[in-house]
């Protein structure tokens, strides 16, 4: 049974307000941003930073960025390429899933900028989730090409119409995911079923290699997948592909293992 | 740090108390909770066809309860679950045949949902309107 509320040791607290803006600044913007230590017994709080913006780049992981540097260096997140390709800064960012670094502060029209770590995820630190079980499921389906035949002299070659199945014929396919995890932790059946369904993003890279034609492990990808739990807790709700923040679609990718599931027969 | 015996209680993240209501989403818990409205409501009609099938006085009170005001209020909301969760469940179809999966076909089919439940609906009360009967 889904658990609605929060458990006890995880109720949200009242934090620090911080105006660490000067007095003459002309666009302020508050950051709302989640907290916890886990060298504390505290619950979480929301600590909120009052910022110039004309003194950080344009995204909110420039804010991020700024408030470790000059504010509260404690701020824990993860961040790297801060050009969305590495996926590490996926965080809930006013009410949805996305990378901060792709995040312009300007699209959050609130006053207030609530940032929270990706939901229904043990949290490490402050912004930082524990990916220890998306990464375990991951593996499980085993996304590396699987063949019997011998192996060529050469690479396997492909068609380019037999690439646009991982690729997409718009650039959109599922080989464009970067496992950042904003779509599997923005899907209400995952958060109430995460030990036993895959969720959209594991699901999708399951699809990318069945859709592959130089694998040879379709039917035995299939047979795992054939479970109440790990495949048809997908209910269609859309939430992965509405929040997807490299424009992928999850949904569409399990869609099709559900259509190879019934012709299969 | 960890040297302690004491074992680290990690928090959960928030999550239906953060997240955006979506499109995607609350239409879907929509389908769910009308499903389940229907599930009810299947013991009202159990409760006409042993009515019926007991007689007329049994029948009489069956007409009592459900044409009294609360009876006329909840047999409305029936309506309005049994035509959203059709409509909506044409939808799934479509999914489960491979359509609709474009994010923009999602929702303007969501609101083909919504428009259909709301037309559906409407047909139904006003033919059984009482203005409507000669």
């Amino acid at each position: 049974m889904a658990e609605f509320k929060l458990p006890r040791h995880s109720r949200i607290e009242k934090g620090r307000e911080i105006d660490a803006a000067d007095k003459g600044a002309k666009r302020k913007k508050k950051f709302s941003i989640y907290r916890w230590d886990p060298d504390t017994a505290d619950n979480p709080r929301m600590d909120t930073y009052e910022i110039d913006l004309d003194k950080c780049g344009p995204m909110v992981l420039d804010a991020l960025i700024y408030i470790k540097n000059e504010i509260d260096s404690t701020v824990t997140f993860r961040r790297s390429c801060r050009e969305g390709i590495c996926g590490s800064c996926a965080m809930n960012i006013d009410g949805t899933n996305t990378l901060a670094c792709t995040k312009p502060i300007e699209d959050v029209k609130k006053t207030q900028v609530r940032i929270t770590p990706l939901p229904h995820m043990n949290v490490v630190k402050d912004l930082v989730p524990d990916q220890n079980h998306l990464i375990a499921q991951y593996n499980s389906i085993e996304p590396w090409l699987k063949t019997d035949s011998p192996a060529p002299t050469r690479e396997r070659l492909q068609s380019a119409e037999d690439a646009d199945h991982l690729n997409g014929e718009d650039g959109h396919g599922p080989a464009g995911c970067i496992l950042c995890f904003c779509c599997s932790t923005s899907c209400p059946s995952y958060w109430w079923n995460s030990d036993r369904f895959m969720g959209p993003a594991t699901l999708m890279q399951a699809y990318r290699w069945i859709s592959d034609t130089r694998d040879e492990a379709t039917g035995e990808r299939l047979d795992q997948l054939e479970d109440p739990f790990r495949l048809y807790r997908c209910h269609t709700i859309m939430n992965c592909t509405n929040t997807c923040p490299k424009g992928l679609n999850p949904a569409k990718s399990i869609g099709e293992i559900k259509k190879l599931m019934v012709t299969r027969k | 740090m960890s040297g302690s015996s004491k074992k680290i209680q990690r928090p959960l993240s928030p999550h239906l108390q953060v997240y955006k209501p979506q499109m995607t989403s609350v239409l879907s818990i929509l389908h769910r909770m009308t499903g389940f409205a229907m599930a009810v409501g299947i013991l009202v009609v159990v409760w006409m066809l042993v009515a019926a099938a007991s007689g007329e006085q049994a029948y009489n009170v069956f007409l009592h309860y459900v044409g009294s005001k609360v009876g006329m209020v909840l047999l409305f909301g029936w309506s309005v679950a049994f035509f959203y969760h059709m409509s909506n469940g044409i939808r799934h179809l479509f999914w489960d045949m491979g359509y609709l999966f474009k994010l923009q076909n999602a929702f303007r089919a969501g609101y083909v949902v919504l428009l259909s439940t709301v037309v559906l609906t409407g047909l139904l009360w006003w033919t059984v309107c009482p203005f409507n009967v000669h």
